[in-house]
């Protein structure tokens, strides 16, 4: 009998904060978007506010926007990560300052990320003043507005920042301690590097290529502060909507506001199922 | 491999790791500069004044960034101390509902934390937390709990229960197996598990901003109005001193975790 409970009791405290905090915040954020709130009187659960956020075309492009970021900035950041790993790993000779350098953008925050973006891309930043000392332009506005733009490529640029040494840190402590046997046998079957490359170390790596993607996608898609400070008005991205929406003095709005909280909730548990099926289907034909 | 192959993967290597450091060389020279008008490609004067106002003792910005650093300790201790226990029963033990538990664990890294946020401020304005360092202190814990647990599940998953039944079998009470087995044993992957939960603590700004109601006022608080206002020259010195504070912290709770524990066991590293 002592030993059944025992993993629970350990799992207690743990388990009273997913409850007491997490669970609970988000279920208050679904009540409220059924229209159940009793601290302004609302007690009838409707799907009206669902009705009304699905339709509403500022909503969906700020959907649209929100995906297209996480999307595109996340499958970038994969695709120069493994290859950083990957080149890593191949010109190591011994451990170098390397190892480390580029590690720096894993632990500067997103914030700041959005500032280095700004100082670079910015109409008065870097590669403006570079194009002007080159003389490709004449005065800052010539300078394509890259921030606060419809296409968010400030904001995405800032995510691959941040994003890419994140995968190349996970891909690289997998590809080190993988056992260098495979490789070996595969070249010394007559394999070429491309051949060992996407049959022997990428099917290996995949499952870690794949959670990592998760994450960063995730939050690319439900985070506040870059798109806040270099993205655009319209369409803003959907975490900066609700913000937006949640500092509405008339609380009577509300249920509206932790609808679109619960859809952008909603969206990124199903990007995860959708890329889940993808994954499995694709690993079954790897074989 | 190849000799050609090496000096290519060395080439491109060398590449990306430059685009990744050169946005913070430009940080740098923002941070030093004096005036730096358009379109010199390079600060006309140099100056401290930036770094000096954050650092200055008179200056609000030390006070935040000493209140940040406090606060990621604690949620970094507590994440730890909650995590040990959680991530020893996931990675030993079998139960039933484990899977979903562990489900359930990772689920704060996909759900958007203004969903949480906005869902469990209300709750605390009346439970007398917002706008408290207690309130801001459980809040963080939701998006490191999932680190801290995972990081040491996979810990323990690799050093299984056997060291710890040997010193119970010796002799040893629960107390004595815990810091003198387990604590060394699961040392490295406190170190990893400690320094992601400290970044992410250290970083987080909505969290903070919502449920600290503007009295809980963290480092990355003060830095956000000059990255928004476009002042360069104090939002990169800030972003600067940010970063060289996260160094210091890590490098130090390395340090303490390392020498503690490789006084102690033989099997560490």
């Amino acid at each position: 009998m002592k030993k059944t409970i025992k993993p629970y009791i350990m799992l207690l405290p743990a388990m009273t904060i997913f409850f007491g905090i997490f669970v609970a915040g988000l279920s208050m954020t679904f009540l409220q978007s059924l229209g159940y709130f009793p601290a302004i009187g609302l007690r009838e659960f409707t799907l009206n506010h669902y009705k009304e956020v699905l339709t509403d075309h500022g909503f969906l492009t700020s959907l649209r926007f929100s995906l297209w970021i996480a999307f595109v900035s996340s499958s970038i950041s994969v695709v120069l990560g493994v290859l950083l790993a990957y080149s890593i790993v191949n010109s190591k000779h011994k451990k170098g300052l390397e190892e480390i350098v580029y590690k720096l953008p894993v632990i500067v925050p997103h914030v700041v990320a959005a500032l280095l973006v700004y100082n670079i891309l910015g109409q008065s930043g870097i590669l403006a003043r570079m194009a002007y000392a080159l003389g490709v332009i004449s005065q800052q506005s010539e300078f394509p507005a890259l921030l606060f733009d419809k296409n968010g490529i400030g904001i995405i640029l800032a995510y691959v920042w941040k994003g890419t040494p994140f995968i190349a840190m996970v891909v690289y402590t997998v590809l080190s301690n993988m056992n260098n046997k495979l490789s070996e046998v595969a070249l010394n079957l007559g394999a070429t590097n491309k051949q060992v490359f996407w049959h022997v170390l990428i099917p290996l790596t995949m499952p870690s290529i794949f959670s990592s993607f998760i994450i960063i996608f995730a939050f690319s898609f439900g985070a506040y502060e870059v798109p806040f400070l270099i993205g655009p008005t319209a369409p803003r991205a959907l975490p900066v909507q609700a913000y937006a929406e949640y500092m509405n003095p008339d609380w009577s709005h509300r249920p509206y506001t932790m609808t679109i909280n619960m859809v952008l909730t909603f969206i990124s548990f199903l990007c995860i199922w959708v890329y889940y099926k993808i994954f499995k289907l694709l690993n079954k034909y790897n074989g | 491999m190849n000799k050609r192959n090496r000096t290519l993967s060395s080439f491109i290597m060398h590449i990306m790791i430059l685009l990744l450091i050169l946005p913070l060389l430009v940080l740098v020279a923002w941070s030093f500069s004096k005036s730096w008008p358009w379109p010199n490609l390079f600060p006309r004067e140099f100056g401290l004044r930036g770094i000096l106002h954050v650092l200055d003792p008179s200056s609000r910005a030390l006070k935040s960034l000493l209140l940040s650093i406090r606060l990621s300790l604690v949620v970094t201790i507590v994440t730890l101390i909650i995590s040990i226990p959680a991530a020893k029963a996931l990675g030993v033990y079998n139960f039933k509902g484990k899977q979903f538990i562990k489900m359930l664990v990772l689920a704060p890294i996909i759900v958007p934390p203004v969903a949480v946020g906005m869902g469990i401020h209300l709750t605390f304005i009346r439970l007398g937390l917002a706008n408290r360092f207690t309130g801001v202190v459980l809040v963080h814990l939701i998006p490191c709990l999932p680190y801290g647990i995972r990081i040491l599940t996979d810990v323990f998953e690799i050093i299984g229960e056997s060291m710890e039944q040997q010193a119970r079998v010796l002799g040893a009470n629960s107390i004595q197996t815990f810091t003198n087995i387990t604590l060394p044993l699961i040392a490295p992957g406190l170190i990893s598990a400690g320094s992601l939960v400290f970044i992410v603590s250290f970083s987080q700004y909505f969290l903070t901003f919502l449920i600290g109601g503007g009295r809980i006022i963290t480092f990355p608080m003060m830095m956000f109005p000059y990255i928004q206002s476009g002042d360069r020259m104090m939002a990169s010195a800030y972003s600067m001193v940010f970063i060289l504070a996260t160094l210091v912290v890590l490098i130090m709770m390395e340090k303490a975790i390392k020498s503690y524990y490789s006084a102690k066991n033989y099997f560490y590293l």
